[in-house]
């Protein structure tokens, strides 16, 4: 009996995967544990093995494929064997079933009573086209809304005029002036003008990079058009949702690491006799974080248009720099954990998404953000917060700074803070309380450890 | 059920036997020279002559159909030609004695008939009659041109004229033809003289001409009527319902004082033997001799008798007979089996492939227009000579008419580009007449003193009770006590009104509507009908051409095929094919039914909506339903007036005064907007408008979103500008029914909406309507009919998704191809 290999459904939310490389081709004999294909979420990559021994009969997608997850991606058994049972989309109907079915699970499982809009109907994003309902083209014409921003909620994944209103509240507008040269533009721009409306004004910036780029094209082909990883469309989206959505902006403050830096030395000159992990400054941060954090419940939360989900512990996304861009994993409970604990998660699953097994079910339910430039040198700068958080916080290098203390100038290491918030979510003033205390505890860690 | 009549047991199980009389088969036995006291030298030589008028026109149309040109005249006519060349001695027989009192209706073999009544009218009005009736016919357009081109030397020289040229360009589809050539061959009529609708349907006239009877009867107009159709027609199940319904027990029985007694009705066939190639004697039917038929109607097997068509002497005979036994003795109706041949063929398309030419030759062996002429002649009436002289005159009148009928410049067709309205202005007639008539209303008691009528105005008149609560259905104002109003009050205005159907004296009507009704009137205006729902719709039409205003009744949808034709095809057309000469105040009455399975719950309504020239209703409140049926009941067009079962009982819960007292009109096609809303747009028809309210309720307390609801109200006409507005303002509009989806006029509804109000849609209109299966029993009925839960599947799934919501029904693009692919 032939045996057929689906594509593996690898988290709960993930519908489909891209097929990114086959190692077997039509065929092959194949032994178990042999790689057939690897594959790729939007967030993570995979490497599907053999079950089975047997010649490879058929092969139904190629290299580059989105293949929705539990569909048959090829059939592995003895040569002559039937194939015809496993060819997806024979039974349209059935799949269609099934996925209905799945969904329901998912509403059950989860027990939420309100089923969650889909973001996007996948029947027709596959396609370049824009299905829009006229009433919702006409709205958006009238406001002067671009509709390349609005995310159908219609049926088969139409914009429909819910979706030009939401546009409208979150100010995806141009002025009737720029409209129709800003609409034959590549790419979208961010507006300088009311309300956030591109204005003519806007329109000069990339006229005058196309123009630049033009002349080099015509000198020799100095560049090299390279198609965005799905993990790119993936930041890209965010980053920029979180930037065009959010009223972000920055404080920055510093600390006496002084204390943190001969407790990191403690650590790790005792590492072996306790049995204690690599334990780093940015852990010692996170632990701090995570122990501050429930007292400025503002920061940790979900700012979801109009109401706050407040969270009693707090998961802490962790940025991680890697090959394939930032991911940020998280560390669900971190305030529970000990600071050893919190070091060895953190370590394993900053691996894991380097080496791009991470289960996709712990990129997502961050509560707060830690992201650590420090390492590079940076003194100072914007973290772009991570929707629907309503913070995130930078962590900078650190540097000699000078202090006069009783009457003597001396020198000390000072590390500095950078955290940027959700103005709509959380004051000014609550946001400095935060630093406050945090800084505070950084430079007292030992009566924070005690506590 | 009339209960003064009593089924004896004993009566009816007695031992004993039917006998009956005989029929006489062509007893007319009379020589000319018999005949000379009953007839001048001058009525024998016009009978020739009318015999030669009729057999030179249809000669002419049949050689201009098979070569294109007559007496030197090319012309060309694609339309149709069923001629009787033949048949003449029967048709001048038939109408010798009758007067414009006595009406004929025909078939699509009628042009001589025609002629013949023509000409005998002619002959029989005075001058000054006949002038005016011609310059009154549409405003003197035929006069003028006979006048001009005619020649004419005396007014009934100038009648005959008028006769042939109206008859000749209306078969040329002129504009100056008798129906402005709307009618054509088949449908030519000119109802001054007593020539009413020839019917292109085989039999057709059958049941229109009982109509035409009874409104004679009930109206005590004189005359009588004929209904001329051919042996083949014998065949047809809505020939037998007008036999049927021209034979009722109850005229003789039951009928009072000057209106009892038999309708003056004379089924006459012109029996060629033939209907198209069918042999009806020997092959198609089993009568042997048509006349047998009268035997099984009733016990004066319906006067009936075999006469020889191939004698006019003898057709009049008979016709003088039968007069007297109709209009002296009160004693019809009357079938006659009038013999007689067709040379030509069916049509001039017809080989004669099913007959041979030793018959043909034999029957003109026998043609009268030589074995008469040869009697007259013996007879010494006239000399040769003075016949052929009479076929030269007869030959030269058509030509003349002919060249002037076929001429563009003098017989233009009508200019649709000069007009485009031309025709779409005659599809209605859209009079409001109060009365047809000006004379007292035959009632039993005053209106105030009716024992429904007393109960009715006790009623609560609005649904709801101070403090919103429904009043119950013992006290409430419902929806059959607002048509009861509007008909008993249009029954005391209106003299000419009559009800019939199935069950509505006595019984009330299968749902009541009518209960009190019998008590204020008497039997000639409220009476049963035979199960015969062609004919009560045919009778319908005729009683309605006449003049007279009638409301009758189907009980259930799911019956209007049983009156098919006399709905779609006669119903609907008259008016327009008779170029507005002929209005059809005719409501008719049809209840959509649920409970009763797969042949008692059908929303017929998009069958009725796909046929010009009907107008639709279907009310869904008390309110609604008085006005509208008062509006209809003034109205002169044909109404098809659709009820729902399922709300006979509704109060009325909109029109917050309650329903008026006193008379009022809801104009028909105008939709009303029964709850504002702002989100989506509901456009109901009939009961559902009450699902709808609970889906909007659903969709408010749920979703948060705001319905609007429509009530169409009416389907045709219908004016979208109120659904526009509304869908320009939500955007989104979803169609509700109970008819089943596929073919509903909802789609077509629908596909209007799209067209006039895209650029305002955020989705496409949806229509939700039955399972397109068959009506499942009662207790099933709830997954075949919509429910408010389907329709927020189908917004959900369609228009807008709603959050959190679970469908419960397929409403997905995969389920609409699958079962379109099964056609299920």
């Amino acid at each position: 009996m032939a045996t057929p290999v689906i594509m593996p459904r690898q988290g709960n939310t993930v519908e489909s995967c891209i097929l990114t490389e086959w190692f077997v081709k039509k065929g092959d004999k194949v032994k178990e544990g042999d790689l057939l294909f690897s594959y790729e979420t939007d967030k993570a990559a995979f490497e599907e093995e053999s079950k089975v021994n047997g010649t490879v009969l058929e092969i139904f997608f190629s290299e580059g494929d989105d293949i929705p997850v539990l569909t048959n991606v090829c059939v592995i058994g003895e040569e002559g064997e039937d194939i015809t049972p496993f060819i997806p989309n024979g039974g349209s109907e059935q799949k269609a079933e099934e996925q209905v079915k799945t969904q329901e699970q998912v509403v059950e499982e989860t027990g939420h009573s309100e089923q969650k809009l889909p973001e996007e109907t996948q029947s027709q994003a596959d396609s370049d086209e824009v299905f829009i309902s006229p009433r919702a083209r006409n709205l958006a014409e009238k406001i002067g809304a671009d509709i390349r921003f609005a995310t159908p909620t219609g049926p088969d994944g139409r914009i429909i005029e819910r979706d030009i209103r939401k546009l409208q509240q979150e100010g995806h507008l141009v002025t009737a002036g720029a409209k129709e040269a800003y609409l034959n533009l590549d790419q979208p721009l961010q507006g300088s003008g009311l309300g956030g409306r591109v204005a003519t004004a806007d329109l000069n910036r990339p006229a005058v990079s196309f123009a630049a780029s033009e002349e080099k094209t015509s000198a020799a082909l100095e560049y090299e058009d390279v198609k965005l990883s799905n993990i790119r469309k993936v930041i890209a989206k965010t980053m920029h949702e979180s930037l065009s959505q959010m009223a972000q902006l920055t404080l920055n403050t510093s600390f006496d690491a002084t204390e943190i830096l001969n407790v990191r030395k403690k650590f790790k000159a005792n590492a072996e006799k306790m049995g204690l992990a690599n334990i780093t400054i940015n852990d010692i941060l996170l632990y701090a974080v995570s122990r501050i954090l429930p007292m400025h419940k503002d920061l940790n939360a979900h700012f979801l248009g109009d109401s706050i989900r407040y969270f009693e512990n707090v998961h802490m996304g962790v940025a991680v720099d890697t090959e394939r861009g930032l991911m940020v994993p998280t560390l669900f409970n971190a305030n529970l954990k000990s600071l050893n604990q919190i070091a060895i998660e953190t370590k394993e699953l900053a691996k894991a998404c380097q080496k791009g097994t991470i289960n996709p079910d712990n990129l997502k339910g961050g509560t707060f953000t830690v992201t650590n430039l420090g390492a590079l040198g940076i003194e100072s700068f914007t973290p772009v917060i991570n929707p629907p958080q309503t913070a995130i916080l930078g962590v900078n290098t650190t540097e000699q700074k000078f202090r006069e203390k009783d009457g003597v100038i001396e020198p000390y290491i000072s590390m500095s803070l950078s955290l940027t918030f959700d103005h709509r979510a959380v004051d000014g003033a609550p946001a400095a309380r935060f630093l406050r205390d945090l800084k505070e505890s950084l430079e007292n860690f030992t009566v924070l450890l005690a506590k | 059920m009339p209960k003064s009549q009593f089924v004896d047991p004993v009566e009816v199980r007695k031992k004993g036997k039917i006998t009956f009389k005989d029929i006489p088969v062509n007893q007319y036995d009379k020589t000319v020279e018999e005949e000379k006291e009953n007839y001048t030298t001058e009525d024998f030589l016009r009978i020739y002559r009318d015999m030669a008028i009729i057999r030179e026109f249809e000669t002419m149309m049949n050689l201009i159909k098979t070569t294109g040109e007559y007496n030197g005249v090319p012309y060309n006519h694609p339309g149709p030609a069923h001629l009787s060349i033949g048949q003449e001695a029967a048709a001048v027989g038939q109408a010798y004695l009758l007067d414009i009192d006595d009406f004929i209706f025909g078939s699509h073999r009628s042009h001589g008939e025609i002629l013949a009544k023509g000409l005998s009218a002619i002959h029989k009005l005075p001058d000054e009659e006949l002038m005016k009736i011609m310059k009154e016919f549409r405003n003197g357009l035929i006069l003028k041109i006979v006048e001009k081109y005619s020649a004419a030397e005396s007014v009934k020289e100038l009648a005959i004229n008028f006769l042939i040229y109206g008859a000749m360009a209306e078969i040329f589809a002129r504009e100056t033809g008798f129906q402005a050539g709307l009618g054509g061959s088949m449908h030519a009529f000119f109802t001054p003289f007593g020539i009413y609708p020839n019917n292109a349907i085989v039999g057709g006239s059958a049941d229109i001409a009982v109509g035409a009877a009874l409104y004679k009867k009930v109206n005590k107009k004189k005359g009588i009527v004929i209904a001329n159709i051919g042996d083949g027609a014998l065949g047809c199940g809505p020939v037998w319902e007008a036999l049927c319904m021209a034979a009722m027990d109850q005229y003789k029985k039951l009928w009072e004082g000057e209106f009892k007694g038999g309708l003056p009705f004379i089924l006459n066939v012109f029996n060629n033997h033939y209907g198209m190639g069918g042999q009806t004697r020997g092959e198609t039917m089993g009568y042997d001799m048509l006349a047998r038929v009268g035997a099984g109607v009733n016990p004066e097997q319906m006067h009936a008798e075999r006469i020889d068509g191939y004698n006019p002497l003898a057709v009049i005979d008979a016709i003088r007979r039968k007069k007297k036994i109709l209009l002296e003795d009160k004693d019809g109706p009357v079938l006659l089996d009038t013999v007689t041949y067709r040379y030509s063929g069916h049509s001039p398309s017809d080989a004669s492939s099913y007959r041979t030419k030793e018959e043909i030759d034999a029957w003109m062996a026998h043609d009268p227009m030589i074995t008469f002429r040869k009697q007259l002649v013996d007879a010494s009436v006239a000399p040769d000579k003075t016949f052929d002289e009479i076929i030269d005159k007869a030959r030269d009148l058509i030509t003349k008419q002919l060249k002037i009928s076929i001429d563009d410049s003098i017989s233009p067709r009508m200019d649709l580009n000069k007009d485009p309205q031309a025709i779409s202005k005659l599809m209605f007639s859209n009079e409001k007449i109060e009365k047809m008539e000006d004379r007292d209303c035959d009632v039993l008691m005053p209106k105030e003193e009716n024992p429904q009528w007393k109960r009715v105005q006790k009623k609560e008149r609005f649904g709801l009770d101070k403090d919103g609560k429904p009043v119950s259905k013992n006290r409430v104002y419902q929806l059959r006590d607002g048509l009861f109003e509007a008909l008993i009050d249009k029954f005391y205005t209106d003299p000419t009104l009559i009800a019939y159907g199935e069950e509505n004296r006595d019984w009330g009507g299968a749902f009541a509507v009518y209960r009190g009704l019998t008590e204020s009137l008497p039997y000639h205006r409220l009476f049963n009908s035979p199960i015969s729902e062609g004919a009560i719709v045919g009778s319908a039409v005729g009683y309605a051409l006449c003049g007279g205003r009638v409301v009758v009744e189907l009980m259930y949808a799911d019956f209007l095929g049983r009156a098919g034709d006399e709905v779609f095809n006669q119903l609907a057309k008259w008016q327009a094919m008779s170029a507005g000469q002929l209005k059809m105040p005719v409501v008719l009455r049809i209840s959509v039914g649920s409970k009763y399975g797969a042949q008692h719950s059908q929303d017929w309504t998009s069958l009725v909506a796909h046929i010009p020239g009907l107008k639709c209703v279907f009310p869904a409140t008390p309110y609604d339903a008085k006005g509208l049926l008062n509006s209809a009941l003034s109205g002169t067009d044909p109404v098809i007036f659709f009820e729902s079962q399922r709300i006979y009982d509704i109060g009325e819960l909109f029109h917050k005064e309650g329903v008026p007292e006193g008379y009022y009109e809801i104009p028909i096609g105008e939709p009303d907007i029964k709850k504002e809303g702002k989100d989506i747009t509901i456009l109901t028809i009939g009961a559902t408008l009450y699902r709808a309210l609970e889906a909007a309720k659903i969709l408010e307390e749920k979703y948060g979103l705001s319905a609007e609801i429509i009530d169409a109200r009416s389907i045709v006409p219908f004016n979208y500008e109120k659904v526009i507005e509304s869908v320009k303002k939500t955007g989104r509009i979803l169609l509700t029914s109970d008819a089943c989806e596929r073919g509903s006029h909802l789609k077509d509804m629908a596909q209007t909406i799209s067209e006039l109000a895209f650029d305002y849609l955020d989705a496409p209109p949806v229509v939700v309507g039955s399972r397109n299966w068959i009506t499942p029993a009662h207790e099933l009925e709830e997954y075949f009919f919509p429910q408010p839960e389907w329709m927020i599947d189908a917004i959900h799934e369609k228009i807008l998704p709603l959050p959190g919501h679970v469908p419960a029904t397929n409403f997905t693009k995969q389920e609409m191809l699958r079962i379109n692919k099964l056609g299920i």
